[in-house]
């Protein structure tokens, strides 16, 4: 085994210098956002980025304790978290509900939030699980055993209720989908029939998981633009709907594909290719089309339901709603944005965006730095999402490489689920921008997902 | 396909979220403008600030009228997280149950208005908005409530100016500010519902001069309404910025003599500078003190006593009441027929009682004497003779060529006009044209003899008593006038160029000389009519009337002007049912001369009587 003074060398820095970035702006926004003149110094205690600057303290000194332990552990104690954190997710549940949700453990404002430590929590023993396994995830009770641990604690989260969570516990399924789930262990368990087999061994068979959260994908997107018109510019005077607006993007997808495909596909296979990319794109549009005119062929209060569920519509009067305002926000960035600590809109003194501090943070952001800002925070997360798949892919431990996707796809969900209610691409549920929101329990949770990932990945090659 | 493979997929997946938001992003941040104005739909406010209006001075330089500060006490519906009633009433000294009415009240009035698309009242009352809940205060009132205010979420106090008058004389003249109505707000982006807007007077003409430039400010507002800051440092802000201010030609202490002489009277005073056509003084009697008229409480308050006072105190005589002009008229009849040549200054006509009643005195041997003596019979035939020129055989043609003409020459002395000038609300008095007669008798049917009375400025003839005084400075001026008016400079651009232009009447100056003889004669002669008004330091020049009253008693009327070879000030006095001219009228006149030239009273017995006298059947209640 190696000593840990070689960690430096042997530390991710890539990872690790995104991470930090992201921390850097999230503490300037949450400083910019909730800035008080009374108050000015950073830790001001009595403020929210004081308290957010005491448990990033706190995170950095939890992360140096991981890194001082051996990476071992976590294996050991995966079964005995995940135990604590079902016991704790129960106990919440008897706590009296703040702001209509049983979530907080503890008082005050130093109480914490156990849904977000139980992410870490079933990360640790899914992997655990799986990477145990000898046979992969292809029989039915392994699948279903594998889903049970994700599952439980989703319910229990559920109860509180949290719908933001309960939904991220949905990144798992991708999880399992690079570690061999397909179409094939539940079905095959109840038909075992030959055109099951069949379904099988086909692309949609295999990929499944994916293919069904691209079409799940697509119909939340039909839903959320189902009333909003837009304009592109080389069609002046004509305004589009929202369902044009993505069967325009699937077209341009398309086309993007069968350009590509001369360079990444085998002469024999392009063909097949070709076809699948023009079934594929006819089968979305087509989804599209239904999913659109089915929702606009609905009773107006079945509408109204539908869209209060996706958060379209919190305001009686419907037209202020949150996710509205938040737009507002963002769009009046511009290209270059306010400037630091211009934020007219979404500061939460003028309090116009409601959450600016925790949910809806990325709105003060967009807003003082613009598309500039905007594109870079977005770039850096996407850099971040594909360094954690290169540092999964790179494990020699199974253990190590399903934990690493495992962060990797909780911080793809918040990412892409907090942001896309920010631009009106994802209904309004409730969940924190990784290394942004402001929030105890959130920031010390992703640090220590992080952190645990570094140690992991640190002593990759110790592991012989 | 081996399951590394997979992450492909996943990549892929990952990938099209991230352009797919970044071309999202780029659309609305940069391509698409509707959230900019969105944004500031929600957070940016733009908050008017109204200068306070004008000062008005005197030509003297004497400030009369001002502004004074108030505070009203304004209430954010949505702010007031809790109110106890009791203590807050005790504060401002109201019960609970009248603090809650009050909030009653603004909620189902001020913002309510008639909806003019639907037909129905609509409210517009929104939580979020501030009211007034308390208008007007005093500072010392304010700063009692501003003290504790801290206990009442949701209440603040606001700035507003209002008008003050340090003299309170010239109610009629300044007019008064009050509430802007809905049609004017939707008429005049410069209002908003709440501000103030001149209602008569100098206040109403010269509005747009007087209420200056608004200021706007763009600031960035919390969803709770409130300020938070200046957008965008001020860069886009405008400052409020008031007028300059309005010198007017009146003199406050002549006028607030004038309105003490008239005091317990109906009736008025006019005075005006012949040289320049500037009113010194313009006084309608019985007048009010203008602070009566202050801001609405005051306006609610004493307007409909002043509407319902029987002696008319809003009733602007000086330019609304349209009285016959009696002997003074008789002038302006001697001027014409010499201009026309139907006599010369020195044709005499008999005093034939037989035609018309008059007094005892001489025959007339000229105008002068027919002035003199204000000889009833003298101008009959001198009008007969203007109105029958004998330019037709039909006589009723004849005088309807005649009395066309001589309407021309009445238009041209500014008589059954309305004057073009700055002050609202004239009358035109009457000045009857063939066609008036016509519509009367017919078409052919009248002839002098008919219409006879008017050569005594009896009958149809109507002036005001502005154009009664003007009659005296055209006198004065031997021919000319510059027409009247209240502002001799708006800030320092000094007159407008419409009063720096000589009005020529149809008559030549060399006619006057005889005209004005006879009005020195009146004051200055033994058997003048006018020998009240007499002053030692120096000579006036003046004509009494009586002005026969089917109603009740004769109403006194007087013009002169002084000094006689250098006129500094032409007046007409008009005082209702006072008997005639030569008994009150005229003394008030020569007050009022002596006090604007030489600004002292010689005879204080004089004054005192005309000061103590009750006339006109003035009523108190």
């Amino acid at each position: 085994m190696r000593k840990n003074d070689s960690l430096i060398t042997n530390l991710d820095w890539p990872l690790f210098i995104s991470f930090i970035t992201l921390i850097i702006f999230g503490m300037a926004t949450i400083y910019s956002v909730a800035f008080n003149e009374d108050h000015p110094a950073i830790f001001a205690f009595s403020e929210k980025y004081g308290k957010q600057l005491l448990w990033l303290g706190i995170s950095f000194f939890v992360g140096l304790l991981i890194f001082l332990i051996d990476a071992d552990i976590y294996r050991k104690i995966a079964v005995p978290v995940y135990v604590i954190t079902l016991f704790l997710l129960v106990i919440v549940l008897f706590m009296p509900p703040i702001n209509g949700a049983r979530a907080w453990l503890g008082v005050g404002s130093m109480g914490v939030q156990p849904a977000e430590f139980a992410k870490i929590a079933t990360a640790l023993l899914l992997a655990k699980y799986i990477s145990e396994l000898v046979v992969k995830l292809q029989t039915t009770k392994t699948v279903l055993l594998a889903c049970l641990i994700f599952f439980i604690p989703s319910v229990l989260v559920a109860l509180q209720p949290d719908a933001g969570t309960l939904v991220v516990f949905s990144s798992f399924l991708f999880v399992m989908y690079r570690e061999g789930l397909t179409f094939d262990p539940i079905i095959l368990g109840v038909l075992n029939s030959i055109p099951g087999m069949k379904f099988k061994s086909t692309w949609l068979g295999s990929h499944f998981i994916p293919v069904l959260f691209c079409f799940l994908f697509l119909c939340i997107l039909t839903l959320v633009l189902s009333n909003t018109n837009f304009q592109l510019w080389f069609f002046p005077n004509q305004s589009f709907k929202g369902s044009t607006g993505i069967i325009m993007t699937l077209f341009v997808l398309a086309l993007l594909a069968l350009l590509f495909i001369r360079q990444f596909s085998a002469k024999r296979d392009r063909s097949r290719i070709i076809l699948v990319i023009a079934l594929g794109f006819i089968i979305t549009s087509g989804i599209t089309l239904f999913v659109d005119t089915a929702f606009s062929s609905l009773a107006r209060h079945q509408r109204d339901r539908i869209e209060l569920v996706l958060g379209l519509k919190e305001d009686p009067d419907g037209r202020d709603y949150n996710r509205n305002r938040a737009m507002a926000a963002v769009g009046s960035g511009g290209a270059f944005g306010k400037g630091y600590k211009e934020a007219s809109v979404s500061s939460l003194k003028s309090n116009h965006v409601p959450e600016s501090e925790t949910d809806f943070i990325f709105c003060p952001f967009a807003e003082e730095w613009g598309f500039l800002g905007s594109f870079i925070l977005v770039f850096i997360y996407l850099f971040m999402l594909m360094r954690i798949i290169y540092i999964a892919e790179r494990q020699r431990l199974a253990f190590n490489r399903i934990y690493a996707y495992c962060v990797g796809m909780i911080l793809f969900y918040h990412f892409a689920i907090n942001i896309g209610m920010n631009i009106g691409f994802a209904p309004v549920i409730g969940i924190p921008l990784p290394f942004f929101s402001y929030g105890g329990s959130s920031i010390l949770s992703f640090c220590i997902m992080i952190f645990i990932l570094l140690k992991l990945d640190s002593q990759r090659k110790d592991m012989l | 396909m081996k399951l590394e493979n997979r992450k492909y997929i996943i990549i892929l997946f990952i990938l099209i979220v991230g352009v797919l938001y970044s071309s999202r992003l780029f659309y609305m941040q940069v391509i698409d403008d509707t959230w900019v104005l969105r944004a500031q739909e929600i957070a940016e406010k733009r908050k008017e600030i109204l200068p306070p209006r004008a000062i008005v001075f005197d030509r003297n330089g004497r400030k009369i009228v001002s502004n004074k500060t108030y505070y009203n006490l304004m209430v954010i519906e949505d702010n007031v997280t809790y109110l106890d009633t009791v203590a807050f009433g005790k504060l401002i000294n109201w019960t609970p149950l009248q603090v809650r009415e009050r909030f009653k009240e603004i909620k189902e009035g001020e913002g309510v208005y008639f909806n003019k698309s639907s037909g129905k009242k609509t409210s517009n009352y929104q939580t979020q908005r501030a009211y007034p809940f308390l208008k007007e205060l005093t500072l010392d009132e304010i700063t009692t409530i501003a003290l504790h205010l801290d206990n009442f979420p949701g209440f603040y106090e606001e700035v507003t100016s209002m008008r003050s008058y340090p003299y309170s004389n010239g109610a009629n003249i300044l007019g008064y500010l009050n509430e802007v109505s809905r049609e004017e707000v939707e008429g005049d982006r410069f209002y908003r519902p709440g501000s103030n807007i001149g209602r008569s007077g100098i206040e109403r003409f010269y509005e747009k001069e007087l209420r200056g430039r608004k200021g706007i400010k763009y600031v960035v507002t919390s969803a709770m309404n409130n300020a938070i800051e200046s957008y965008a440092n001020g860069k886009y802000d405008t400052t409020a910025k008031q007028s300059p201010g309005l010198t007017l030609s009146m003199d406050i202490t002549l006028q607030a003599y004038g309105e003490l002489l008239m005091q317990n009277k109906k009736g008025c005073i006019v005075a005006i500078e012949p040289k320049s056509g500037e009113i010194l003084t313009m006084v309608s009697a019985p007048s009010f003190d203008p602070n009566l008229l202050v801001g609405r409480k005051n306006i609610s308050l004493n307007y409909p006593k002043l509407a319902k006072d029987i002696n008319k105190p809003l009733f602007p005589r000086a330019i609304k009441a349209e009285y016959p002009p009696g002997s003074i008229f008789k002038l302006v009849q001697a001027l014409i027929a010499m201009q026309e040549g139907v006599i010369r200054s020195t044709s005499g006509f008999p005093c034939n009682k037989s035609v018309v009643g008059c007094h005892d005195h001489p025959n007339a041997a000229g105008v002068a004497q027919a002035v003199q003596y204000s000889c009833n019979p003298y101008f009959y035939a001198v009008v007969k003779k203007i109105i029958q020129q004998q330019k037709k055989r039909n006589n009723f043609a004849d005088a309807e060529i005649g009395l066309n003409l001589w309407h021309k020459y009445m238009n041209s002395f500014g008589l059954g006009n309305k004057l073009e000038t700055d002050i609202s609300g004239q009358r035109p008095g009457l000045i009857p044209d063939s066609k008036y007669y016509d519509r009367i008798y017919g078409h052919n049917q009248w002839a002098f003899s008919t219409i006879r009375s008017i050569s005594i400025g009896q009958g149809e003839i109507k002036l005001t008593p502005l154009q009664m005084a003007n009659i005296a400075a055209i006198i004065a001026n031997k021919g000319w006038y510059i027409t009247p008016h209240f502002v001799k400079s708006i800030g320092k651009k000094g007159p407008r160029p419409i009063y720096l232009k000589r009005n020529q009447t149809m008559v030549d100056a060399v006619h006057f000389s005889s005209v004005i003889e006879g009005m020195r004669r009146v004051i200055n002669e033994p058997g003048g009519t006018g020998s009240d008004a007499r002053l030692e330091e120096v000579v006036i020049c003046g004509k009494t009337g009586t002005v026969q009253n089917s109603q009740g008693q004769d109403h006194s009327v007087f013009i002169a002007f002084a000094p006689m070879d250098n006129p500094k000030i032409a007046l007409a006095i008009f005082v209702e049912n006072a008997g005639a001219g030569g008994t009150w009228a005229a003394p008030i006149a020569s007050l009022m001369i002596e006090k604007y030239l030489f600004n002292k009273v010689s005879n204080k017995d004089k004054e005192k009587l005309i000061i103590e006298t009750t006339l006109s059947n003035i009523r108190r209640p």
